[in-house]
């Protein structure tokens, strides 16, 4: 598994009254070379025509720097090919693409192109870091205006931020709260302070509160689509996962030495597996009465463990509601609920397995959705990687 | 006269006990009398191991009372049970 986390996520609010963005957010993830490539398009205008214009940019942008072509040249065919607007008979969309690939080591590179977009801002723990991007004059036959891209070569290391937003986010209460709007400026000090108020704070939070603030300048009736979105570059935030108690007795101090050495969160999900654990770290188990459903049989609580679930009903609820993407506010206060919200804040799962037949289990009486465990743990891998872009690894005991 | 002991519950909630009516036991706070019930320390566990007792003659849900462990556990039956053991 990887050594370094790439959290990437972004935040819309369109403009008041739409039903639809002229921002436009595309990310795409190449596993193959750990490759990422997101690009924010804001098309002319607002509503369909504006969304129009900026999903034809996106998306050539985004296919075009997946190909090893110049981006000067991909540039001058995204421009040549917009639709001219009706009414200003120009054909304009601005666009920021970052490639960002993650190679070796600690570090990871983004190639940064921006066209009139406002600009992107780099934090380095809480740190802005300012820099002069390499200016590029298109010179394309028959524009409008002069064309200019801002091209960036740029390295983050565990612990930076890339941030890019749209001008409805530096142009937020212009005319209401502020004469020229919330600037490049206001942006930065604002993320910085949302930074330093909580450094781990996810991209997700942080793109969310970029926006909700424009939003709120503008009197929460945005003026234009607020579009931002965020690049994290963290270490993975792991959970381990044990199920089962291991085939021979000899290997339950093997297992317990896994957990004890682990660095993240750990749950147990088994009653035989917990009580395994509990004797040899010598920490008592107690049953939470408080939190159980009629289909979900209570947690436990250890100390040293962050979650202790009953197994095979709560493993198969758990894949259930992964497959189905259930959002965690609809779920019954239960194991089920915990489980998922620790699923959902890691990044690496690892799951052991421990591969004893539970002779109680084998009753003909027990629900036939009491499976087998390895196939249990199949179904929540491939939720947790198909639906929630999560690495997993497994291994048996 | 001394203060009379309390009597010590522990339900199973293991799988097997669970799907097979101990959910059901939970729900003690509804279903037993508030008498009995301030007479009672009542706790969950994860599994008391009678599921895996191949000799066993009664089969879950499990309920162990004052140390005895007690099997096809009913609302009913824990009603009963837990009366006796209080008002001993």
């Amino acid at each position: 598994m990887n050594d370094i986390f790439i959290d990437v996520d972004y935040a819309q609010i369109y403009k008041h009254g739409q039903k639809i963005g002229g921002d436009v957010f595309l990310l795409s993830r190449n596993p193959e070379n750990d490759q990422i490539v997101c690009t924010l398009s804001d098309g002319l205008g607002s509503g369909v025509k504006a969304n129009v214009l900026a999903s034809l940019t996106a998306r050539m942008a985004h296919k075009l720097s997946f190909s090893p072509m110049d981006l000067t040249h991909s540039a001058r065919i995204i421009m040549n090919t917009l639709p001219v607007c009706k009414e200003r008979k120009i054909s304009y969309a601005t666009f920021t693409i970052a490639d960002i690939r993650h190679e070796k080591g600690e570090e990871v590179r983004v190639n940064l192109v921006e066209y009139d977009n406002p600009s992107a801002l780099v934090f380095r723990g809480v740190n802005s870091y300012l820099w002069q991007p390499e200016r590029i004059d298109l010179e394309r036959e028959g524009a409008f205006k002069q064309e200019v891209l801002g091209h960036s070569q740029l390295k983050l290391s565990i612990g930076s931020r890339l941030v890019i937003f749209s001008d409805g986010a530096t142009q937020a209460g212009m005319g209401k709260s502020l004469p020229l709007g919330w600037r490049l400026e206001g942006v930065r000090s604002f993320a910085q302070a949302q930074i330093e108020a909580n450094p781990d704070i996810s991209s997700h939070d942080l793109a969310q509160a970029i926006v909700c603030r424009a939003h709120s300048l503008d009197r929460l009736s945005a003026k234009d689509d607020i579009t931002c979105m965020v690049v994290y570059v963290r270490k993975p935030r792991r959970t381990l996962v044990v199920t089962g108690p291991p085939f021979t007795v000899e290997h339950d101090q093997d297992l317990v030495e896994k957990i004890r050495l682990f660095e993240g969160k750990k749950i147990v999900s088994g009653g035989t597996t917990a009580q395994i654990v509990s004797r040899l770290l010598a920490k008592p188990l107690k049953v939470d009465m408080s939190c159980w459903s009629p289909q979900v049989p209570p947690c436990s609580i250890m100390e040293g463990i962050d979650l202790v679930t009953e197994g095979m009903l709560t493993l198969s609820k758990v894949a259930i509601a992964l497959e189905q993407k259930k959002p965690v506010r609809s779920l019954p206060n239960d194991a089920v609920r915990k489980f998922i919200q620790v699923m959902q804040e890691s990044d690496q799962v690892h799951f052991i397995v421990g591969t004893k037949i539970n002779e109680a289990h084998q009753d003909p009486n027990i629900p036939v959705e009491i499976g087998i465990r390895r196939t249990l743990i199949g179904r929540l891998r491939k939720a947790l990687e198909d639906n929630y872009l999560k690495e997993t690894s497994q291994e048996y005991i | 006269m001394g203060k009379k002991e309390r009597v010590s519950v522990k339900i199973c909630v293991g799988t097997a006990c669970f799907v097979q009516g101990g959910a059901d036991l939970l729900l003690y706070n509804e279903f037993l009398d508030p008498v009995v019930l301030g007479g009672c320390d009542i706790e969950g566990v994860s599994c008391l191991g009678g599921c895996k007792d191949p000799n066993a003659k009664d089969r879950p849900p499990y309920v162990q009372i004052g140390g005895v462990i007690h099997g096809d556990m009913t609302q009913e039956k824990l009603c009963k049970l837990l009366a006796e053991a209080v008002h001993a």
